[in-house]
Order: C-alpha cells, then sequence, then structure tokens
C-alpha cells in the first residue's frame, strides 16, 4: 500500500483502536496572548467550556513541536488542539505562522500513524474571541465525542 | 517521577466563588495520592494583602521546596504569588500556577466535573513543578548614552528631547549640514509656516543651546559597523574631511565667493556651486566645506583662491583626514528619513522645466537656484503649472501605496504658484486625493487648481506645440503644462536602506524598517534597544517626524535609566553547546534576532538580552539542543503527562 491510500478519515472503530475508555481527554496548547487571554475572557464572559478540556499554557503558539502533539495521542488524548494569535498579530511576530506550517505537517502525518486527522485541530483565537474559543472547543469536543461512539 | 519533592498547594477560593464550583476538599482526597505528597492550604482570598502575609509565613513554616497556587488567570496574579515565593525564601520560579477561576469555575456549570477538571490540572501541575529549576533574573549595567542617525527634524527633536534630559547624545549626519529635507522647504504646509523659521530655533538649541553640552554633532559622518546590544552597543563611525577648521571659521564665505572651480549643486537638484561652499544660504552649522573631486588643490593643482582671501588663517584645512570615531551608546535611534523615488518615467525625461517635489521645493525657496522666483529655464515665468500627483503611487508597476503627503504639498504648491506669478493656471493631476487632519481641511477647500483625474501614470504624455506644452491623458483630455511638478512616490533613503543592513533589521514591503508593531510598537524595532522616528517608518510629514523623534527619545529614556540595570527575564531560551549540531536554522528562525554563531566553537548562541521567551526556536531545534527556561520539553511533557493520568 503506497502513502497515498492510506486512509485520511477513520470509521469509530479503527480511530478509537488506540484510545482508552473513560472519559474524553482533550488536550489544548494555547498561546498566552491571544487564545489564552480569549480562554479567559471566555471565563470572564461565563461561556460554557466543555469540562474534558485540559489547556496547556505556553507563550507562544511557536513553542509546540510536532512530537508533544503526537506524545498527547500516545498517552491517550482523543483531540488535540493549538490555538494561535491570528495571522498577523503574534506577539512574537511570526511563531504562529510556523505552528500554522508544523500543524499543517501534521495534519498529513497523523493519518500516517492511524489517527484521524479530525482528532487535530489548528485555529486561531484572538484575545477577544471568547466566544469563538467557547465555540470551536464545544465543537471539537462534540466531534471527539462522536468519534468514540 | 524520581525522588518526591515537598510541594506546597494553595487553594484559592476567591472570596467562595471559586468554591461554588470546586469542591476544594475533594481536590485534596483525589490530589492525597500523588508521588509528590502534597500539604494543602485553602485561602479565602490568597491575593488579598494580609493573606498574602499569612500564606508566606505558612510557606516559610511548611518550607516547601515547589509551590503550586490554584486560584486565577496567572496573567493576573502569577507575579504576585512570584513575589510571595520570593518573600518567603523560595525561588519564585518553583511555582506553577493554575488557573481555577477563568478556566473552570467560571465555565463549567456542573461542580463534579468542574472539582474533577480542577483535580487533574492541578495534578498536571504538581507534575510539571517538579521539574522547574531556579532560575534568577541577571542585571547588566546599561549605557544611557544615545546615538541618534539623521539629523531631520526626528532626529534633532529626539536629540534634543533626551539632552534635555541630561543624557548624552552622538548626532550622526551624512550631509555636511543639519536640518534634513524640510530646512529646505520656503513654507511648510498645511498651515504655510516658514520652514527655516520653524527649524532654525530647533537647530540653534541643538548647536548653541543649553543643551549642546550633552551633544555632539558629527555631520559628514556614516556609520560603518554596530555591535553589541541593548544596552551596549559599539558603533564605527567614518567622519569625511570636512578641509574646514570649525574652532576657527567664521562662516564669511568670502572663499565661496572667490573658488574658480564648480560642481552639481545637488541639493537644489540643479545649478552648480562652488567647491568650496555651503549647499545653500542659512545653512547650520555655519561652515563651507571642500568638495575634494571639485577643488583644484585638493586634486593636487596649482590654486590658492581661498587661502588668500580668507580672514582667519588657518580656517581651511587642506590636510583634514577621514576619521574614525567608536560611540558607546545603550540605545540607538534611527531617524534616516525617506527620499522621493529618483527614476523619471521616459515620457518625463530629459525635458526643460520638468520637477520633483523636491526640486520644485527648492524653486520656491528664497535660497533656491532662483531666489525663490518662479521661473523656466529660459528666464521667464510659466503660465501654466501642472502638478501631477500619484505619480507612480497607487500602482502595482511603480509603488502600491500612498504616500499620504504629496497632496498637502501640492496643494501648498498651487498656492504658493498663485502668489508668485499672476495668471498662472495650475492644474492637479490626481489619480486619489487625500487630506488627512483638520487644519490640511482647509488646504482643501482653498485649493487654488483644477483638478483633473486620470486613470493611470503610464497613460500620461507630454505633447509641444507652438503656443506651449501640454500633459495627455490616454482618451483625450489635455492640460496646459509650461511647467510640470511630479509628486514621485516616497521610498525609503539611501541611508535608511544602510541602517537596515547595517543592524540587519526586519523591512516591510515597501522596504522601509519594519516596526516592532504596526500600531502599538510603530517606534521601536524587533531589535531591543533600536528606536525609529521620522519617515524611515514609512512616508511621513514634519509632525510625525517632531512626535515620533519625542517618542523615541521617550523610549530610550524609560529603557535606560541611569543607576538602574537591565533586568534580564529568565524564562530565556539556552542553548546546550554539547548538543548543537551547528545547522543554524534557530538562527533563521529568532524573531528577535537574538541567536547568533559561535564561530570558534561552531554552535549557536543565544543572547538572553535580546531572547523574549517565546520559544519557537526550542520547538525547532533538530536536536533538541535548546531549552525554553519555564517552558522546557520536560516540564510540557510533565503537564501533559498530568492532564491525560
Amino acid at each position: 500500500m503506497s502513502c497515498q491510500t492510506l486512509p485520511t478519515e477513520q470509521t469509530a472503530e479503527t480511530s478509537s483502536a488506540n484510545v482508552t475508555p473513560g472519559p474524553l481527554r482533550i488536550v489544548a496548547f494555547l498561546c498566552n496572548w491571544c487564545s489564552y487571554a480569549g480562554a479567559d475572557k471566555a471565563g470572564s464572559n461565563q461561556l460554557p467550556v466543555p469540562s474534558e478540556l485540559s489547556v496547556i499554557r505556553v507563550m507562544c503558539s511557536g513553542r509546540i513541536e510536532p512530537p508533544l502533539i503526537l506524545e498527547a495521542f500516545q498517552k491517550g488524548a482523543d483531540g488535540v488542539m493549538v490555538l494561535a494569535c491570528h495571522p498577523g498579530d503574534c506577539h512574537y511576530k511570526e511563531g504562529n505562522i510556523r505552528a500554522f506550517c508544523r500543524a499543517e505537517l501534521l495534519q498529513n502525518l497523523v493519518p500516517q500513524l492511524g489517527i484521524d486527522p479530525k482528532r487535530f485541530r489548528f485555529d486561531y483565537v484572538s484575545a477577544a474571541e471568547a466566544e469563538k474559543f467557547s465555540r470551536i472547543t464545544n465543537e471539537f469536543v462534540d466531534k471527539m465525542r462522536s468519534i468514540r461512539l | 517521577m524520581s525522588t518526591p519533592i515537598k510541594t506546597a498547594v494553595i487553594l484559592c477560593t476567591c472570596s467562595g466563588i471559586i468554591s461554588e464550583r470546586i469542591d476544594w476538599a475533594e481536590v485534596q482526597t483525589l490530589l492525597a495520592g500523588h508521588p509528590s505528597k502534597p500539604v494543602f492550604l485553602v485561602d479565602e482570598l490568597a491575593c488579598g494583602v494580609d493573606n498574602l502575609e499569612h500564606l508566606a509565613a505558612w510557606l516559610v513554616q511548611e518550607q516547601p521546596s515547589r509551590v503550586v497556587v490554584a486560584a486565577c488567570s496567572p496573567r493576573e496574579h502569577e507575579t504576585t504569588f512570584r513575589k510571595l515565593l520570593s518573600d518567603a525564601g523560595i525561588n519564585p520560579w518553583f511555582m506553577q500556577f493554575v488557573n481555577v477561576r477563568e478556566q473552570v469555575a467560571w465555565v463549567t456549570e456542573d461542580p463534579r466535573a468542574a472539582t474533577a477538571k480542577a483535580a487533574r490540572l492541578l495534578h498536571a501541575a504538581l507534575n510539571r513543578v517538579q521539574r522547574h529549576e531556579p532560575l534568577s533574573e541577571r542585571s547588566v549595567p546599561v549605557r544611557t548614552e544615545v546615538a541618534v542617525i539623521g539629523s531631520g527634524p526626528a532626529g534633532m527633536q529626539a536629540t534634543l528631547t533626551l539632552a534635555r534630559a541630561g543624557r548624552q547624545v552622538t548626532l550622526i549626519e551624512k550631509e555636511p549640514v543639519i536640518g534634513g529635507l524640510p530646512v529646505r522647504f520656503e513654507e511648510l504646509f498645511p498651515n504655510l509656516e516658514c520652514g527655516p523659521c520653524l527649524l532654525e530655533p530647533v537647530m540653534g538649541d541643538l548647536l548653541h543651546g543649553h543643551e549642546s553640552a550633552n551633544v555632539n554633532l558629527l555631520t559628514l559622518s556614516e556609520v560603518t559597523e554596530v555591535k553589541g546590544s541593548f544596552g551596549n552597543w559599539t558603533i564605527t563611525v567614518k567622519q569625511k574631511p570636512r578641509f574646514i577648521n570649525p574652532d576657527l571659521c567664521i562662516g564669511c564665505m568670502i572663499c565661496a565667493e572667490v573658488c574658480p572651480e564648480r560642481r552639481p549643486n545637488r541639493w537644489n537638484g540643479s545649478g552648480e556651486i562652488a567647491a568650496v561652499a555651503v549647499p545653500f544660504a542659512g545653512t547650520l552649522p555655519n561652515l563651507p566645506h571642500i568638495d575634494a573631486e571639485t577643488c583644484l588643490r585638493l586634486k593636487g593643482e596649482e590654486c590658492s583662491a581661498c587661502l588668500a582671501e580668507c580672514p582667519v588663517e588657518g580656517s581651511l584645512d587642506f590636510d583634514d583626514q577621514e576619521r574614525e570615531y567608536t560611540i558607546e551608546a545603550g540605545a540607538i535611534i534611527i531617524a534616516s528619513g525617506a527620499e522621493e523615488k529618483q527614476d523619471l518615467p521616459a515620457s518625463f525625461a530629459n525635458q526643460e522645466d520638468v520637477h520633483t517635489a523636491y526640486s520644485f521645493e527648492r524653486l520656491l525657496a528664497m535660497n533656491g537656484p532662483s531666489g525663490g522666483e518662479l521661473l523656466k529655464a529660459d528666464g521667464t515665468a510659466p503660465k501654466s503649472l501642472a502638478i501631477v500627483q500619484c505619480a507612480g503611487s497607487l500602482d502595482s508597476s511603480e509603488v502600491s501605496y500612498c504616500s499620504g503627503t504629496c497632496c498637502r504639498a501640492a496643494a501648498k504648491y498651487a498656492h504658493l504658484a498663485s502668489g508668485k506669478v499672476a495668471g498662472i493656471s495650475v492644474s492637479r493631476l490626481v489619480r486619489e486625493q487625500s487630506f488627512p487632519g483638520v487644519d490640511a481641511g482647509r488646504q482643501f477647500h482653498h485649493d487654488h487648481s483644477t483638478v483633473v483625474r486620470y486613470g493611470a501614470f503610464s497613460e500620461l504624455t507630454v505633447t509641444g506645440t507652438e503656443s506651449g506644452r501640454n500633459i495627455m491623458i490616454d482618451g483625450g483630455t489635455t492640460v496646459r503644462a509650461d511647467m510640470i511638478v511630479l509628486c514621485r512616490p516616497i521610498v525609503p533613503s539611501a541611508g535608511t536602506a544602510e541602517c537596515l543592513s547595517l543592524l540587519d533589521l526586519d523591512r516591510d514591503e515597501a522596504g522601509f524598517i519594519a516596526p516592532l508593531h504596526s500600531l502599538s510598537g510603530s517606534c521601536a524595532t524587533t531589535l531591543k534597544g533600536v528606536y525609529l522616528a521620522g519617515s524611515c517608518r514609512g512616508p511621513g510629514d514634519i509632525r510625525d517626524a517632531f512626535a515620533t523623534g519625542t517618542a523615541a527619545a521617550g523610549l530610550a529614556l524609560s529603557d535606560l535609566v541611569d543607576g538602574r540595570d537591565l533586568v534580564i527575564d529568565p524564562q530565556v531560551a539556552v542553548v546546550d553547546a554539547t548538543i548543537c549540531a551547528g545547522c543554524k536554522t534557530c538562527i533563521q528562525l529568532c524573531p528577535y534576532k537574538a541567536i547568533s554563531w559561535n564561530d570558534v566553537e561552531k554552535v549557536a548562541e543565544v543572547s538572553d538580552m535580546l531572547c523574549r521567551g517565546c520559544g519557537t526556536c526550542v520547538a525547532s531545534c533538530p536536536s533538541g539542543a535548546i531549552t525554553g527556561r519555564g517552558f522546557s520539553r520536560e516540564m510540557l511533557r510533565a503537564e501533559l503527562e498530568g492532564v491525560l493520568s
């Protein structure tokens, strides 16, 4: 089988093969200046954020190396999110662009490891986007729940 | 986990706001089995002044090696609790902060789910904090002197602001005179103020005012090398010989009157001046300079015309040599400016009475080539003046942006031309118009010209007829054009381009120096200790130049304070020289140029003074040789393991 023929979408059966049962475990890496601030604002606005989501704060989304994402999957994460500043808004000028490039890479890489690429999500959340943070984290967790079923 | 380290955990209720959702007793039960055997203290409002005292006493009593604080957002109180650790005699970096208010209690409806999540995040924090290393802030003495490059309004304003605060400033100017471009303009938009009247007092203060003792002015000088970093720059400056002794010359300019040789007057964009001369009347410093390539004596020929007439012996110094200076400074302010795009399109090139905005300014000036009279090359006054705006701007084939100053300049030209030549017909050919600001609105409403729109600069052609010259717009409209002024795009000056390469600064899409942030950091650069003033940042007017000169000086003043060392945040990247493979990936990635190549050891090195701790290099190092202090691989992995356990 060539790499091109590897499925990028998986059935519930295959995708949950390496996931241990129990509560959903979702990890979100957030940059300090935009997406973490957006998550804080979701809190100030009392918007719902899934309790299954565990946030790991880093100073910049550019800090996240792809092996860390893969390690999250290895250790049983149902889903992993990387949330960054919008393009042009990075506190460190372009760390979010590095994060974006790595996300592109991961999207292509994870299916090779038998991981449904839907289980990895890269997105932008600004310090003002409390509503977006709430919405996309809920969407993502709901999707992970449906993949698990 | 290796040997567990005693860890104290502070659980804040935030006056009941957190504990409304999170059951701290339950959390303690859930974490009781953690290998670090944490000791807990629930506090009603941990950030309260009295509470902090109580917590410090508790930490002193418990003597933990690590501390976890579960409270609000670290963006709000991380610093508060780092200080608490310091007060209790614990390294402040031995703390991990858990945000259980904004990111758990306030966003989780179900108290059982909130409690479980808080326990999970605390478990991760307990894991992570075991991997924390003691860090300390490093203090570096900084120099408070400042070097300013460029003596236009922006550079002069920055220099004077700093000098007034008692700072020693070296002002480096490549021209023989100071004042930049507008000192050569007769009147300034939008209010038609006299340019020299505005700028001469500023130049006077710089040269002779109370603050001048703090200013070391180097004219005819260029920066050739910059080494060092924020707080400790070493700047090499080469100064061309003036061949005039500034301590003796009284500025009478008799030498210029008797000099037999002539050279093109590049300051006027037309005409000639003597080999020994000032570019225009009223220049400061009031000293001539000699052009070595024109002066007969400096070319080895016999000539003593100036020497014979000079009233002060020794003023003319034909043995003057190039000098090199080493300037030590804590900060650099670049005020190297912008210029009009130099080339002229074929349809306008090599024709008489076609001016650029700059040469037209000189034509209007009393100290210009015609003494301020608006005259054509044949010595007569033009009957018509066509001012072509957007001449190469907003145009994908030349520059895509609007320079933002030409409309106000062009309305000024129309006004001044109408005053100088009775009955002159003035047209402004525009693609778009912009008159920003309250006072520029008056210019717009009292415009003396006929406004004609055109589509593309390349559509314009110049046609000469018996009765005079016209500009023809594609489609047939003709505009009378005895004299033409082209408002060419404003582009980075040669000096700005040199500063970009000397300091290896980022450039924006138009080639100007990129600011740290386009809105909130427009007078700073990504290189710490290098600030920007005036139009090296992009096209700007004189108001911008003065304002940003003040702003850049303010940044230098607040960053460099006499007697206050530079305190370096220890949360920076560090290269392990024993692992670094020398691939240089990190050097290219660092947005702050904080990583340099050690050619002796063949490894990359991070300057902690320049590093801002983003961790991009940490994540990118193929060898894993770079550690992000405070966010190391081990810490993030421990945290990850904690949230997934």
